[in-house]
């Protein structure tokens, strides 16, 4: 063979040898790998369930429709059964083992507050879609990010409601004995201070409590004009309900933790006419929130409830700011995510502010008519 | 006094799981710590065949008690048959029932979802006065066939054939089985009634507290409580001990403290078991000295 | 029952394993795989102290989360709010825990089987629940976060690595004292208790004596792993101390063996390993981890040890008292 063909062919080897490279890394750089960890099993197996499918649904649109601009999402799901010690080793092994860039975590509080130790020490932003717990964002952590309702606001928007449309004095809370419940008791306090009602009792229950008679009845002899409840939808109905049989006529509040027409279904006739808080109603006619209950539906066979919908738009708050930031690197992912502005989603527009909380969410006052939830009022931040 | 009143469809729950708890105990000397999760298979098989097969709400409780009465034997059979030829310590039965709850609780989530279901009451949940306290149709529903249910396994127990076999085999194992009866069988018929009498009580239950997958925990735990209080392995102690819980559960709730209630039943429960050891209605202790 | 350890065979055995293991953070660098670790010799420490409750006084105990729990509140409640050193918070928070123990061992010493299983579950309730309730003391729902870190001779304990050889020392320390009390008239006692209490009692033993220590030193242990866990976490809260934590700590011990001091270390390694492992399986994991309960119960029903002791017995006569 001539020298010259053998230079010949050695030089297309090493180009083919730098594409190959280039594509090979090309590839590389281009995943973006999301963990997930919530309840799959357990008491709050509805919340991961529902978080699993809506995150699992949003990956795969936004792959399919490039919106992440050259990133492709992965997604890793563990169960952390409602045990913040099960969700910390789930956490640590999406981080070891599957190589995350990025944690949506966890529903209950407790469990977020334990995944936080394991991703501030590894450096991954961390965004929950489900935990409510003030603490959460009051610990100077710079990785943990929240799109789960703004609970002051609900609780503020929903006694100001009571005074303002019912003129009411004497109120009563009956919320659950969890993080969130406790969060929520604690500022329909400070909201019922403010607004100048008395607060006559303050029950609380236990998720998975089936007899509310008890503290009904405590709330039925002090004269309360409503009820705020402050929980999630299974015992919100069963509330209802033996309020009803026993009589009780006051007026019943909830927020957005219970929306989900599940509740409408559960509580029957006894639920007509509750009042509650939401970040989305299923029957909007928002575009975002049409395509988004109707995708959920075809897919699912059922509607989404709240934590569903804050997952969906978690994801493409994460698609956004991957696109942004150009690398999945946790840290410059981390500063995209908290300079995220401009997006419509199903629940709002995302603006984070130095806490990590969302403070464009959205907030809607609806109320239960027939077997859905219609629009009352809408609450724009700061109002 | 309505807080009195209010824990007793409970407590005829409570009751109810307890007998279970008591049956099995009495017959075969085991704790069956998956008894709350055939509770919680009755009230979702009723479920099936109701909202499925769209039959009656006699037809889903019938064939609820059949259905899960049958898982009853298999566990018994599969799992406390070994462990007895084994000669395993009583808190392998424990551990392995336990397994079996698991399994139960775990595959009802795989099958049915984890969200909650409802089963449609045959009659209204609108309250009506009696006496000056509120009661709701379902209330008494609950109540009679509760009752029923109790005075059934009474007549079963005193009356038939493998219901006298059972006694036998509760008073003295060994002694029953010279005379002829198979314990085993008998362990069988009980779990077979346990499983049974705890389906009733889902489906008692469905209506007015939904269904989970998850209740059986709860319910079981209760169940077991009561059960105890009364006095493990007696029958009227069982029953006692369910109303008993659910009117104690029902007072706490609404006169101390609703945050505190079980930690308050848990106290009382520790207080009885320290001043009464063996229950509030065994005359001595039963443990074979 | 004799430890394996005490042969010389038993001894030489475990010296090795024990070089090995020192080295483990240099061979598992996945820091998942160490945390694991980690988690199950803090968890090993409670259920020692289950194994000692049970194994030798025949006692069951359906609620060691409550005294794990106490460890955890205590200790790190007496860090946070008071700057108490972590030796010193641990110390307190386990003689707390032995205190409760003792709250608890008085009733119980009555009780016997379904009775003494029903009133320690009430227990371990109780102390969730006032945990849960007790807003100003114990934050409630919310929990406790920002758990300080243990102190080593001026070290500051912070990553995995650091934890694991805190860890290793501290089971090693809790396996040797229990291997004392297993030794010792105590440890002879509780044989003897747990083998015929009728007659241990007509020579004259203090059965209710023995049963109460038995429950003190079963509480201390499990406070003790309980201060270790709390700052190991950085957080916690009620809801790390279900009874379906008592349930797990159970199932280590019964599963390892529950008369044996190896057993524990079996039954929690083995346990929390299988647990995490099942998590490739999604959504059949506990349905798998059930069927493994049951099908151990079943075919071992002394445990793990059980097996061992079993298969030596084939080869060997050697006697076990």
């Amino acid at each position: 063979m001539s020298k010259s063909s053998w230079k010949g062919r050695f030089t297309v080897l090493v180009l083919l040898l730098f594409i190959a490279a280039g594509v090979g890394a090309a590839d590389a750089a281009q995943v973006l790998r999301i963990g997930v960890v919530g309840p799959e099993s357990g008491g709050g197996a509805q919340l991961g369930q529902g978080q699993r499918r809506a995150v699992q649904m949003a990956v795969e649109e936004i792959n399919e429709g490039k919106l992440a601009g050259e990133w492709t999402l992965e997604v890793f799901f563990e169960d952390d059964e409602g045990n913040p010690t099960k969700s910390a080793s789930a956490t640590n092994k999406l981080i070891q083992q599957s190589r995350v860039n990025v944690i949506i975590g966890a529903i209950h509080s407790s469990c977020t507050l334990a995944d936080m130790v394991v991703t501030s020490r590894a450096g991954i932003p961390q965004i929950t879609a489900g935990s409510t717990g003030a603490s959460i964002t009051q610990q100077g952590n710079k990785f943990i990010f929240r799109t789960a309702a703004n609970d002051f606001l609900q609780a503020d928007a929903l006694v100001k409601y009571a005074r303002d449309e019912f003129g009411f004095k004497k109120v009563a809370t009956f919320t659950a004995a969890d993080d969130y419940g406790q969060s929520g008791a604690k500022l329909l306090r400070e909201a019922c201070e403010k607004y100048g009602v008395e607060l006559v009792a303050e029950p609380t229950y236990n998720n998975g409590d089936k007899d509310f008679k008890p503290q009904l009845l405590t709330i039925k002899d002090r004269g309360a004009q409503a009820i705020f409840m402050w929980g999630l939808y299974t015992e919100a109905a069963l509330i209802a309900r033996q309020a009803q049989q026993l009589g009780v006529d006051a007026q019943l509040f909830g927020a957005s933790g219970m929306a989900a027409l599940k509740l409408i279904e559960l509580g029957g006739e006894a639920a007509q006419g509750l009042l509650l808080t939401q970040t989305f109603l299923p029957d909007s006619d928002h575009p975002k929130v049409r395509a988004f209950v109707d995708k959920y539906r075809e897919k699912f066979n059922e509607s989404p409830i709240p934590h569903a919908a804050q997952a969906y738009d978690t994801v493409h708050i994460i698609a956004d700011a991957v696109r942004r930031a150009g690398s999945n690197d946790p840290r410059k992912l981390r500063d995209a995510i908290s300079s995220t502005e401009g997006l419509e989603l199903v629940t709002g527009d995302p603006r984070f502010n130095d806490d990590g909380d969302d403070i464009g969410k959205r907030l809607l006052i609806t109320q239960i008519k027939g077997d859905k939830f219609e629009m009352v009022k809408f609450v724009k931040a700061g109002e | 006094m309505q807080f009195f009143l209010n824990g007793l469809p409970i407590g005829a729950i409570y009751a109810l799981v307890a007998l279970s708890y008591s049956l099995i105990y009495a017959a075969s000397g085991v704790l069956n710590w998956s008894q709350g999760d055939m509770v919680m298979l009755g009230a979702y098989v009723g479920f099936t065949v109701f909202s499925i097969l769209k039959l009656g709400f006699t037809s889903a409780l019938l064939l609820a008690m059949v259905a899960v009465a049958f898982l009853g034997v298999l566990v018994q059979y599969t799992i406390l048959r070994p462990l007895r030829e084994r000669k395993a310590p009583p808190i392998n039965v424990v551990i392995a029932t336990l397994g079996v709850a698991i399994i139960c609780r775990n595959l009802a989530l795989g099958i049915w979802g984890p969200d909650p279901q409802i089963l449609p009451s045959p009659v209204s949940s609108r309250p009506f006065s009696l006496a000056g306290v509120s009661v709701t149709p379902q209330d008494i529903l609950v109540l009679s066939v509760g009752i029923t249910l109790m005075l059934i396994l009474h007549f079963f127990l005193k009356n038939t054939r493998e219901g006298k076999a059972l006694r036998a085999v509760a008073q003295d194992r060994y002694a029953a089985q010279l005379m002829g009866i198979d314990p085993e069988r008998s362990d069988a018929v009980a779990f077979a009634a346990s499983a049974g009498i705890g389906a009733a009580a889902g489906i008692l239950v469905a209506p007015i507290f939904f269904v989970t997958f998850n209740m059986g925990a709860s319910v079981g735990l209760k169940g077991f409580v009561a059960a105890v209080i009364g006095g493990l392995g007696t029958i009227p102690g069982a029953i006692a001990g369910g109303f008993f819980l659910g009117v104690v559960e029902s007072l706490a709730g609404g006169l101390i403290s609703s945050g505190y209630r079980d930690a308050i039943t848990f106290a009382l429960l520790i207080v009885v078991l320290w001043l009464k050891p063996s229950g509030l209605f065994l005359r001595k202790n039963r443990q074979k000295v | 029952m004799k430890s394996i350890m005490s042969s010389r065979r038993g001894l030489a055995a475990f010296l090795l394993l024990l070089t090995g293991y020192l080295f483990t953070p240099y061979f598992v660098t996945n820091l998942y795989h160490l945390h694991i670790l980690n988690l199950a010799g803090i968890y090993t420490l409670v259920v020692l102290g289950l194994n000692i409750l049970s194994g030798y006084t025949g006692q069951v105990s359906m609620g060691q989360a409550g005294f794990f729990a106490i460890g955890t509140y205590v200790s790190a409640l007496l860090m946070m709010n008071w700057s108490i050193p972590f030796w010193s918070a641990s110390a307190m928070a386990t003689v707390m825990a032995g205190l409760f123990g003792a709250v608890i061992g008085i009733p119980a010493m009555k009780l016997s089987g379904p009775y003494l299983v029903l009133a320690t579950v009430g227990f371990g309730e109780i102390v969730r629940l006032v945990l849960l309730n007790w807003t100003p003391v114990t934050k409630g729902a919310a929990g406790l976060v920002g758990i300080p870190l243990p102190t080593v001779l001026g070290f500051v304990v912070t990553t995995e690595e650091h934890f694991f050889y805190l860890i290793l020392a501290s089971l090693l320390a809790g396996v040797f004292i229990a291997l004392r009390i297993a030794d010792s008239k105590i440890g002879r006692t509780y044989r003897a208790v747990r083998e015929d209490e009728l007659a241990a009692e007509a020579m004259g033993v203090n059965i209710n004596r023995y049963k109460i220590s038995a429950f003190i030193i079963s509480a201390m242990f499990a406070g003790f792993a309980g201060s270790l866990f709390g700052s190991f976490s950085g957080v916690t809260s009620p809801d790390n101390f279900t009874f379906d934590e008592s349930v797990g700590f159970l199932c280590m011990s019964v599963i390892g063996g529950n008369r044996s001091i190896v057993g524990a270390v079996i039954g929690a390694f083995g346990l929390t390993a299988v647990s995490e492992a099942l998590r490739v399986f999604q959504g059949f994991r506990l349905v798998i981890y059930g069927g493994i309960l049951i099908f151990t119960v079943i075919f071992m029903p002394q445990g793990i040890i059980g097996l061992f002791k079993r298969i030596r017995g084939n080869f060997s006569v050697k006697e076990t008292n």
